[in-house]
């Protein structure tokens, strides 16, 4: 018959709770968190400065920037530096033309990379492993490189002034993801797809019903981070488009760059603004993001 | 019906002969392609109003501008020139590097009634349009370092505001007396390079005027007096640190929001940051960089030189345009819709503040010898007797060595940078 020492069997708490009334275990978790949140509310503020910083000299006059000692608040808020920073370029307009940009692009990593990741991680073909090398081998080579040859070729193609060269590469998959990709399909037990084939579903329900269902993580990845490249490219832009109304805002904001000096509290404004889809972003996908780093960083 | 077919027919003819002229027509229109930034000096609707201007004058010649920003300029004009096609016909060729891509423009001037040489400041024109023998394009504006200085921080401080015929040493006791570390206020600023125009007011050349010799220049007694110079600035506290410069300076052209902010009592700017400072209201002089009585004066200037790619299928017609952009016309439009200060000294005099203090010190120094005539003189100096001078300047700006060893450590580049030099000049020619 198996005995239970009663003093065992007591919750580590109660006990202590019993012996000086006070739950000592409750409050060192309390204090733990309250740590916790302290160091962790301390560090947001220290990551926060360089944001509160941009904010704080958008509205500041332009001897304010850089007055000693430096002034979080400017005397008079400038807010009219967002209105001149709207009136000096059309923002929106370039705004909206890195959404299409984005649009553009994400479509297209979205569609490809599955397809070319599921071929590497999935079937079997001879130069499997030769052609996956092949793929990845652009990442080893730096994007300057490539700028004259595939300048030239898309000016043969007649697409230099146009979206496509921006757009087109996307739809034959970005090397860094299919391989982010091939790696997290490769953690799926096959034993589903095997189930799946038993129950007459051919290679693209497969694809499209069970492994791709299970890759919202690497395919939220996939999203931001062609959001973010996307958004933030300044030399594809700036050495394909040629018409002002068809730049996008990271080459719009070069603009208050100028040949003697920067407007720095314009340039501040139209920065924080054109920072505000990708906050949005964030703020949304947050959860999947993190999630999809985790998950892609265990099983990768 | 017959009537309604005879109608149909003659329409259709007509509609033909009208849709053969238009194409003919169309054919003798040329469209040029103009590569260009926007700021200051440039701003967009100054050259959108070039572009009509031009149109209307030029009805058989249309003109497609580019609007690039400045800071990504380089790299798309690298780009296309690199590839060989798909640059403009009109582009501003201000890197050197470019102007083996230009087309010679000698002839075109020689058969130019309307325009010559002679026509832009000579020593603006020598350095800024011409390429050993070749005319590689029309100098567009004209720029030049001084030394702005804040009255309102010299009345605080109770210091006299210096005078154009200030020495180095002078520089250096001014900027001592107006600084203020309470404040953080710095004296001066540093030269950002060496061999700029405080080391040719010396009277120093970091090599021989045929870029064969280092040894006796490099090191001469003026070359090493102009580094000890900057060693005493840097010594005196007088100036911010390169940390400083890095971190507030403004891309690299001059510290003009520093200055703006009363935080550098005198800094080495150029005749933009003037126009900002006039914009801004603040209280200033100019005086020329430091020199030496009765000997030369160097300044540092520039012009930003506007060419024809050598590759254009429609020379005549670039031509046209790039004498009407760089000629008289266009840089009246830029000084009257932009900040431009044309290279045509007939259109300067039409300056509408040409009178003014800023404007007459500006107007000064642009007849100074520049410190181009020397550097531009040969590749070599930039592709590799720089190196070795640009060490020395380091080690003293981050006080790496002492005063005493200033001399040992310039004799110590001495052997590397002839070598450079004798590496470099039979393959660059000269």
């Amino acid at each position: 018959m198996n005995q239970t020492n009663p003093a065992l069997a007591q919750p580590a708490h109660n006990k202590r709770k019993n012996n000086d009334g006070i739950d000592w275990q409750r409050v060192q978790r309390w204090v733990g968190t309250a740590l916790v949140y302290v160091l962790m509310t301390t560090l947001a503020l220290i990551f926060m400065i360089p944001l509160l910083w941009m904010l704080s000299t958008s509205l500041k006059t332009r001897p304010e920037i850089f007055a000693w000692p430096p002034e979080w608040v400017p005397a008079v808020p400038q807010w009219g530096n967002y209105a001149d920073a709207f009136n000096s370029y059309p923002l929106g307009r370039f705004m909206a033309n890195s959404m299409i940009l984005v649009i553009g692009n994400t479509i297209g990593e979205l569609v490809s990379v599955p397809l070319i990741a599921y071929a590497f991680a999935r079937l079997r073909f001879p130069g499997k492993s030769i052609l996956f090398v092949l793929m990845l081998s652009p990442m080893m080579i730096p994007g300057h490189i490539r700028l004259i040859p595939l300048y030239s070729a898309y000016l043969r193609l007649d697409m230099v002034g146009t979206y496509w060269p921006l757009i087109l590469p996307s739809f034959f998959g970005n090397p860094f993801f299919i391989f982010l990709m091939v790696q997290y399909m490769r953690t799926i037990p096959r034993d589903l797809d095997e189930a799946a084939r038993i129950d007459g579903a051919g290679t693209w329900t497969i694809l499209y019903r069970i492994i791709l269902p299970l890759c919202i993580p690497a395919l939220t990845i996939i999203v931001v981070f062609t959001f973010l490249w996307t958004w933030n490219d300044f030399l594809q832009p700036l050495i394909y488009l040629s018409d002002f109304e068809t730049y996008p805002i990271s080459v719009g904001l070069a603009f208050f760059q100028g040949r003697y000096s920067v407007e720095w509290n314009m340039f501040m404004a139209a920065t924080l603004i054109s920072i505000l889809p990708i906050l949005v972003l964030y703020f949304f996908a947050q959860k999947q993001l993190i999630g999809g780093l985790s998950t892609l960083g265990l099983k990768g | 019906m017959r009537g309604k077919s005879r109608f149909l027919a003659l329409t259709m003819i007509l509609l033909l002969v009208m849709s053969q002229l238009g194409s003919a027509l169309a054919q003798d229109s040329v469209t040029i392609e103009w590569w260009s930034v926007a700021g200051n000096e440039l701003p967009q609707e100054a050259q959108e109003a070039i572009v009509t201007a031009f149109e209307a004058e030029h009805p058989d010649i249309q003109v497609n501008l580019t609007i690039l920003p400045e800071s990504g300029y380089d790299e798309r004009m690298t780009t296309t020139l690199g590839a060989g096609e798909g640059a403009p016909d009109v582009a501003l060729f201000w890197n050197a590097n470019w102007y083996a891509q230009t087309l010679d423009l000698t002839p075109y001037l020689e058969a130019d009634p309307d325009l010559s040489p002679e026509d832009y400041f000579e020593n603006f024109w020598i350095n800024w349009a011409t390429w050993g023998d070749k005319v590689v394009g029309l100098p567009l504006g004209v720029g030049a370092n001084f030394v702005m200085y804040n009255k309102a921080v010299f009345d605080e401080a109770g210091v006299d505001y210096p005078t154009a015929d200030w020495t180095p040493e002078e520089y250096i006791e001014v900027a001592k007396a107006v600084t203020d570390t309470e404040v953080r206020r710095w004296g001066g600023d540093r030269p950002r390079g060496p061999y700029r125009a405080i080391w040719m007011n010396y009277g120093a050349f970091p090599y021989s005027d045929d870029s064969t010799m280092v040894d006796g220049y490099f090191n001469s007694e003026a070359s090493i007096a102009a580094y000890e110079w900057l060693w005493d600035l840097v010594d005196s506290g007088a100036t911010p640190t390169p940390a400083d410069i890095e971190i507030l300076g403004t891309e690299g052209t001059g510290p003009i929001d520093l200055f703006l902010a009363g935080r550098l009592a005198m800094a080495t700017l150029n005749q933009g940051h003037m126009l900002i400072a006039v914009d801004e209201g603040v209280d200033f002089g100019i005086v020329p960089e430091p020199g030496f009585v009765d000997s030369q004066r160097f300044v540092n200037a520039w012009s930003l030189t506007a060419s024809i790619w050598s590759g254009t299928e429609n020379p005549d017609e670039a031509y046209e345009f790039l004498s009407f952009f760089a000629g008289p016309e266009g840089q009246r439009i830029l000084m009257e819709q932009g900040t431009l200060f044309p290279a045509l000294p007939a259109v300067l005099d039409e300056y509408e503040n040409a009178d003014t203090d800023y404007a007459q010190a500006f107007f000064s120094v642009l007849e100074d010898t520049q410190v181009a005539e020397w550097t531009a003189g040969h590749p070599c100096w930039r592709g590799a007797v720089i190196r070795s001078v640009q060490d020395v300047w380091d080690l003293i700006n981050l006080g790496e060595i002492s005063r005493d060893e200033v001399t040992t450590t310039i004799n110590d580049y001495i052997d590397e940078a002839q070598a450079s030099l004798e590496e470099c000049t039979p393959r660059l020619g000269g």
